[in-house]
């Protein structure tokens, strides 16, 4: 028989709050520790226990980070997903099931493998059963495919960190599960695990705790937030990294931080500290940047630095929280009522979820205005393999904030509003200073600050604020184009997207096409982005969500002759993007557009 | 005073100077545009001489509001402070934001009664829970002004619209709401009794943590009704219709009103309706939150309103306590204290590598 060596996908059904989480986590690391190209993403349900789980873990030497495109091996827990599971698996698959669920194994055409996984279980531990069943068919997967010992030892000491009884309770139903295999299944699958060299050595981390880290080193100086999936955690990075990091030797902290009543207060936290100079920020999902409307408006009109990082999850309405989505793209960049135009930054690996959390506040603090990290549920809440974080080679940029008395006097003419420079962007003091002490407001105003209903001075207002946005594009992180010199295909795309394009690409390139892609790292979009799209014959926009937001804002900023010149792919299902569905959509947008 | 020597010129005629040699002209602000006679003006006139007599240095408050006619206010008073005109019932939130990062300004609030007791009461509520350091006057006046006279959550019940239902649900009592929220400093005053409302926020200015001062200021223009305890209703004969939106009636301000502890007095409003005023007696404790909320439950049997200090509590830390705050203010820590440095990041790195 041959065999297949890491290139497969492994799909666990387990049910919330079993501990299973832990077990796939010891299976993810380990695999990643023999050098193999891995990723895991945890399908989990918006529920503390009980409700279907599901974890897929991908092997691709390619590098294939997205959840595969069909399932090699079924691991079987829940009863409750089990007729579900087991009918969608194609022919030859194989199936790890639990013997002790009290359900049947109803298909003749995969590779079976039973296991008295609760039984095992007990016999270790039997008031943690539960639990010890996961680790059983890790022990099992491990036999069955060839993974290291050591490594897996080294990841349940990792998971477990040093609890000396924790440790040696799992590695004890990991060799039952190994010895139950090993005893009564002869091996009759194709599927195995090689080691790979490790060339650069990384390790996995959330884009959360990255954008955490980042936040962190950007100096916030004020974190107000209320718990939303799959934000959280975000802002509990920060939380955790503060008494290693934000200390003084009193054990005084540099970074307030305050679990706001509601996301509106949250807002109102964040402009009242970038209104008296300090750096605020909070994370949400799309749930609580909607209640934040209001704030957001008032923060571009008044000007108010405040980085709100949105970790998008499937909408509309409370959605499903626990799944992923571009859907907030233009809820971000054209926030509250009125015309309003935001900067958002939109990470697509670990590493730019740290470099965006630190670059947000110097971006909001130049311009002046709300600025939005928009990340999403995949590439916050999942691993992503990274090789390490790199210290911000720029000091902070505070922008146009006037602290001396000197300077402030040396102004010929001083207005919170007034455009000195040309580029839109105003100067300011702050409270507390007594220099040009205004009224900041939400309602009309001069260029002075104070109220004013006059034609002119709203309609100059409005045009300043659009030129100073306008003046961020190509301030912002510029696109990520890899490009083909045949020029044919071009791909727009962004975050987590960044995950599967490799594998679209191969995907596409494998049916002849020549793919270029560029990933837009911001809005309002880079001048390259427009490059891109002159550049090439066709381009389509690739998104997670259903309307094609991106393509939208595209159609909406690019000049006449180049709309004609790019087409929406937009799909949706919760699930973290499988290549194969995309690239589908992609060939048939190129023949509906070519016909 | 003012025999000590200015800090600058002035004009020959000797002007009154506070103990930081500063005019009462420092502390003024714009022209109001509020109807003339407007309660909510005598407020701003106490917190002038209030900051200056306390001599609070003019730049060093913060003036922050809602939306209302009682928010517009922070542009007439204090012209050397910066202010924030927030949006509706959220000036808490944005308070406590800029508090956090500048803990050393005096901020004060003012809000009126739709801001704080509808739409802003969780903000108000939570503010009160964190004990925020903050003044927050609620100019209340039972009613909307700017969107021309709905009831507010204060308006009291049996008030009658001139058009429209009597208004049967229960007010909502801002300072008994405080006071069961663990509220560090609570009073009630009257727009009119300048002396008691001046001797109160000074008092507020000085407190640590969060002192609400729920303020009675007629609306001479909207709450026109007979039967309130708080009307102006200068509409005597509800046959006449009146609009509203084009006449704005001219008032002079209320005569200066003060009460003498543990006594009530009733005082004639433009209308020539009345409201009583008791000021709580010498007796009160304002130790007693038990004391306090009967006073107030008493006051409303028998359809007066209690002023005073009601209620007072200086033993519960502030916020900026609880959040374990270095001492300097965060918006002075340099650049290079807020951001760890290269080794912290190559140790976090070495760790997340294990």
């Amino acid at each position: 028989m041959n065999t297949i060596a890491n290139d497969f996908t492994i799909n666990i059904a387990t049910a919330n709050g079993t501990g299973s989480q832990s077990a796939n986590l010891i299976l993810l690391q380990s695999l990643f520790e023999m050098g193999v190209p891995v990723s895991g993403k945890n399908m989990f349900p918006s529920n503390i226990s009980g409700l279907p789980t599901w974890y897929v873990v991908r092997l691709s030497d390619h590098g294939y980070q997205a959840p595969g495109n069909r399932v090699h091996i079924q691991v079987l827990v829940n009863p409750a997903t089990w007729d579900e599971d087991l009918a969608d698996l194609e022919p030859g698959s194989v199936v790890i099931w639990n013997e002790n669920a009290k359900m049947e194994m109803t298909r003749d055409d995969v590779v079976s493998y039973p296991v008295p996984m609760t039984k095992l279980a007990k016999s270790i531990n039997s008031k943690l059963a539960k639990l010890v069943t996961n680790i059983i068919y890790v022990g099992v997967l491990a036999e069955m495919l060839g993974i290291d010992q050591e490594e897996l030892e080294a990841a349940v000491a990792k998971q477990f960190k040093g609890k000396a009884t924790a440790i040696e309770l799992n590695v004890s139903a990991l060799n039952l599960g190994r010895e139950y295999y090993r005893d009564n299944h002869p091996k009759v699958d194709p599927y195995i695990v090689e080691k790979r060299p490790i060339e650069t050595p990384q390790f996995f981390i959330e884009g959360n705790e990255a954008a955490a880290l980042g936040c962190i080193f950007g100096g916030v100086q004020m974190l107000a937030w209320y718990p939303i999936t799959p934000s959280s955690s975000l802002a509990e990075g920060i939380i955790n990294y503060i008494p290693q990091l934000r200390l003084d030797e009193e054990g005084n902290t540099t970074c307030a931080v305050i679990q706001a009543e509601d996301e509106l207060a949250a807002a109102g936290m964040v402009l009242g500290a970038g209104w008296a100079g300090g750096r605020g920020m909070t994370a949400t999902s799309g749930p609580g940047i909607s209640l934040m409307q209001e704030f957001i408006g008032l923060g571009y009109f008044a000007e108010i630095p405040s980085v709100f990082w949105n970790v998008n999850r499937v909408g509309p309405s409370t959605g499903l929280p626990t799944r992923t989505q571009q859907s907030d793209i233009t809820l971000c960049y054209e926030g509250s009522h009125g015309d309003t135009q935001h900067i958002v930054l939109i990470p697509g690996t670990v590493q730019e979820c740290f470099e965006f959390g630190w670059r947000a506040f110097d971006i909001s603090e130049r311009f002046q205005t709300p600025i939005f990290g928009l990340s999403d549920l995949d590439l916050g809440m999942n691993r992503w393999a990274c090789d390490g974080f790199d210290y911000p080679e720029v000091n902070m940029d505070r922008g146009k904030v006037v602290r001396d008395r000197d300077i402030f006097e040396a102004f010929e003419e001083f207005g919170r509003y007034l455009d000195v420079d040309g580029d839109g962007i105003p100067y300011r003091t702050l409270p507390g200073s007594g220099m040009d002490p205004i009224l900041y407001r939400g309602t009309g105003h001069n260029t002075k600050g104070v109220y004013s209903e006059k034609p002119h001075d709203y309609h100059d207002l409005m045009a300043r604020l659009k030129r100073k946005i306008e003046g961020s594009r190509d301030h912002l992180p510029a696109p990520i184009v890899r490009e083909e010199k045949e020029l044919q295909l071009g791909i727009i795309y962004l975050g987590s997207m960044e995950n599967t394009i490799q594998e679209i690409d191969d995907l596409l390139e494998a049916t002849g096409v020549k793919v270029s892609t560029c990933r837009v790292r911001a809005l309002p979009y880079h001048s390259e982005v427009e490059e891109f799209i002159r550049r090439h014959e066709t381009t389509v926009v690739l998104e997670i969500n259903r309307d094609g937001q991106m393509y939208g804002i595209l159609r909406k900023e690019l000049p006449t002759e180049l709309i004609p010149k790019i087409h929406s792919v937009a799909y949706s299902d919760g699930i973290p993007p499988r290549a194969k569905i995309y690239a589908n959509l992609i060939l048939s947008t190129l023949k509906e557009v070519s016909s | 005073m003012s025999d000590k020597p200015a800090r600058r010129e002035r004009p020959a005629r000797a002007v009154k100077l506070n103990v930081l040699n500063e005019p009462k002209d420092s502390y003024t602000g714009g022209k109001s545009s509020l109807c003339p006679g407007c309660g909510h003006d005598q407020i701003s006139n106490v917190i002038i001489s209030a900051a200056w007599e306390n001599g609070i240095e003019p730049h060093r408050v913060a003036k922050m509001s809602g939306i209302g006619c009682s928010s517009k206010t922070p542009a007439y008073y204090l012209g050397q402070s910066h202010g924030f005109n927030t949006v509706h019932g959220r000036m808490p939130s944005v308070t406590t934001g800029a508090y956090a990062v500048n803990k050393d300004l005096l901020y004060i609030g003012v809000s009126g009664d739709g801001d704080s007791a509808s739409i802003g009461i969780g903000q108000l509520i939570h503010a009160i829970r964190r004990n925020m350091d903050m003044v927050y006057i609620v100019e209340n006046n039972g009613v909307y002004g700017l969107t021309k006279g709905q009831y507010s959550a204060t308006a009291d019940i049996g008030s009658k619209k001139k058009k429209g239902a009597t208004n049967m649900t229960q007010p909502i009592d801002l300072c008994a709401l405080a006071i069961n929220l663990g509220c560090t400093f609570v009073a009630r005053s009257f727009s009119g009794s300048k002396k008691q409302l001046n001797a109160l926020l000074k008092a507020a200015m000085s407190h640590k943590g969060f002192a609400l001062i729920d303020v009675i200021s007629p609306c001479v223009t909207f709450n026109n009704n007979d039967e309130s305890m708080r009307s102006y209703g200068y509409v005597k004969e509800n046959e006449i219709t009146l609009h509203m939106a084009d006449y704005i009636p001219h008032f002079n301000p209320l005569v200066e009103v003060e009460v003498p502890e543990g006594h009530f007095r009733d005082i004639t409003l433009h209308d020539g309706s009345t409201i009583r005023l008791e000021t709580i007696s010498a007796e009160h404790d304002p130790g007693d939150a038990v004391a306090a909320l009967t006073a107030l439950h008493n006051a409303e049997n028998s359809q007066k309103h209690v002023t005073g200090l009601l209620y007072f509590d200086n033993s519960k830390p502030s916020l900026a306590e609880d959040l374990g705050l270095v001492d300097q203010p965060l918006i002075d820590v340099p650049d290079e204290v807020l951001r760890p440095s290269t080794d912290k990041l190559d140790l976090i790195n070495a760790a997340l590598h294990g």
